[in-house]
């Protein structure tokens, strides 16, 4: 095995968080940033920097012994990884979300049709809860710009990511349930845990403590 | 399969097509089905653990004594494409069936040890943990709660098995334990002395993985065992003690097993079971990572020239002496040295220019020990 524990680190809006944790524990990452190399070694520790979706997929598959990533994207991924310690930041929601005002109509038109359409980034985190609470749905899968779909009567719902719930808002949609809160999580390879226990334990304890201080 | 034997392990071929609703213990997403003609509905065999304990309860429902059997046969899993799986992949392992006590679970882990070693793998350890570690934390939770967290922690999913049995009125020291718990991997000392501040049933496991660690001690098991109190196997039927082999280099485990025995009673034949399984996929891999992969490196020798019956009569004598040939020159030797002979006549070739002798031939080719691959 590599001597260094390597990192996978998702890019995106979660990175200047993530260093931010990862200074606080006492992990160099002054190298991480200012040039746009992928892999960037410091003391010990080796850092790739990859897409969220990878992040995952690079962790689940062993060629990163640790990752930081949201949980939004473990729970679109499906990866067999193991979810150490929630880090607190990047905090998003997977809601179900239909034109304001709407709400009894779709559901009068679902008890005749038998089925809604949901237009949705994340097809996996829609069916398994559309599957857990019974509802048939067609999915209809997106890019991007899902707020538009039910404007364009593309869908009658959506299910999206959202932060502050502005651009819902924005686009005339309201929040009809929300499906999960997701935060940063330090994730860990199964076998890497194993091997590296003291190590990996060492390090999420240290990340642990400093997500608890924070207000 | 050698190693396999020398413990007293019979081999055991199960159906590869079983019914799909007995495939159990697994995502039905992940079984491979198929329709009969008659409309039935049919799984190629997802676990051979499940498919091992329905024959033996259907075949053995008499037998009283201990049953050893092993197997090399394949396993089909739905994979998600484009994840670098396979969806049939070879798998070895045994499964003793009747005995319940320790010295059981002592002799599968031992077998496992001796079995990686016998194939050449010195680098793996072997993770030890116990299925009731979480149980008796979460007999302190509330019932609604418990399939969750379970199926959480068979995830990998640790925050959130965590937030479900905090919010189902586990006390928050006993979370602390829990957490504490499934962080801990190594010698059971600092657990063992703490044991009766656990819960009942986590302490009874932590209880039989104390014996099992003396045990071991006495049976001198030929990898490093490591005490993994937060090893949770993927599969649900597991009762008791479980282990996997990891090694470096390779994402996941090259072999897993334990102790399943609530099994056999779903399918009417009430008996304790241990048993593991090799992936012989990601043991190669181990082995490509150590750079010391086991390759047949006897001679193959090709005949050339000659009349058909000539060649053939020396094909005989070289193979009654124990060389391997092949008429006509081969593509393909996997990795084993060629020697190409060119026949004159019955009872002689030339080789490199000289005409000698087959039986010189035979002589200087079958010293040359046959090292077959032992697989397992």
């Amino acid at each position: 095995m590599r001597g260094a524990l390597r990192i996978a680190l998702a890019q995106g809006v979660i990175l200047p968080d993530t260093l931010k944790a990862l200074a606080a524990v006492g992990l160099p990452v002054d190298g991480l940033t200012g040039h746009r190399r992928l892999l960037v070694r410091a003391d010990g520790i080796e850092y790739v920097l990859a897409r969220p979706q990878d992040v995952a997929t690079y962790v689940a598959h062993g060629a990163a012994e640790l990752g930081i990533v949201g949980r939004d994207v473990l729970l679109e991924s499906d990866e067999d990884v193991i979810e150490l310690v929630d880090l607190g930041y990047g905090v998003c929601r997977f809601v179900v979300a239909a034109p304001a005002g709407s709400l009894d109509r779709s559901l009068e038109a679902y008890q005749h049709l038998g089925s809604l359409e949901v237009a949705t980034k994340y097809p996996r985190v829609a069916e398994r809860h559309f599957q857990r609470r019974g509802i048939q749905v067609e999915l209809i899968k997106l890019s991007g710009a899902v707020e538009l779909a039910p404007q364009v009567g593309l869908s009658d719902w959506i299910v999206d990511l959202v932060s502050t719930g502005r651009t819902l808002r924005e686009n005339g949609l309201e929040v009809v349930e929300e499906i999960a809160t997701c935060s940063a999580r330090l994730i860990a390879n199964r076998v890497a845990y194993a091997r590296e226990r003291q190590r990996i334990a060492e390090l999420a304890d240290r990340l642990e403590a400093w997500a608890g201080a924070r207000p | 399969m050698g190693t396999f034997r020398s413990y007293g392990y019979v081999p055991l071929e199960p159906p590869t097509v079983e019914l799909a609703r007995s495939a159990a213990g697994l995502d039905e997403r992940r079984v491979l089905r198929f329709l009969d003609r008659d409309g039935s509905l049919l799984a190629l065999r997802p676990d051979i653990t499940t498919a091992v304990a329905r024959v033996v309860a259907q075949r053995y429902r008499e037998a009283r004594g201990a049953l050893r059997l092993a197997y090399f046969t394949s396993v089909f899993r739905q994979e998600h494409s484009m994840r670098g799986s396979e969806r049939e992949y070879d798998q070895a392992g045994v499964e003793l069936i009747g005995p319940s006590d320790r010295v059981a679970d002592a002799e599968v882990v031992a077998l496992l040890a001796d079995a990686l070693r016998a194939c050449g793998l010195a680098t793996a350890e072997i993770d030890v943990g116990h299925a009731s570690v979480l149980d008796g934390f979460l007999d302190e939770v509330a019932e609604v709660a418990r399939d969750d967290a379970r199926d959480r922690a068979r995830a990998g999913d640790l925050v959130s098995l965590l937030e479900i049995v905090r919010a189902a009125g586990l006390a928050p020291a006993r979370v602390g334990q829990l957490r504490d718990a499934f962080r801990h991997r190594g010698p059971l000392a600092p657990f063992a002395e703490r044991r009766d501040q656990l819960p009942p049933r986590s302490a009874s496991a932590v209880g039989e993985l104390l014996e099992l660690a003396e045990l071991l001690e006495a049976a001198g098991v030929s990898l490093p065992v490591r005490y993994d109190l937060g090893l949770v196997a993927p599969l649900g039927y597991y009762t008791g003690i479980t282990f996997q082999a990891i090694a470096p280099g390779l994402g996941s485990a090259i072999a897993s097993g334990g102790r399943y025995d609530g099994l056999l009673a779903r399918f009417g034949t009430d008996r304790a079971a241990t048993g593991f399984g090799i992936a012989v996929p990601h043991l190669h891999q181990a082995l490509v990572a150590t750079g010391q992969v086991a390759i047949d490196d006897a001679p193959l020798v090709t005949l050339e020239g000659g009349t058909p019956s000539h060649t053939l009569r020396v094909a005989a004598a070289l193979r009654g002496a124990g060389v391997s040939v092949a008429i006509g020159a081969v593509a393909e030797s996997a990795g084993r040295p060629v020697v190409a002979l060119r026949v004159i006549d019955g009872t002689r070739v030339e080789r490199d220019g000289l005409v000698t002798p087959v039986a010189d031939i035979a002589a200087d080719l079958a010293s040359v020990p046959d090292r077959r691959e032992d697989r397992g």
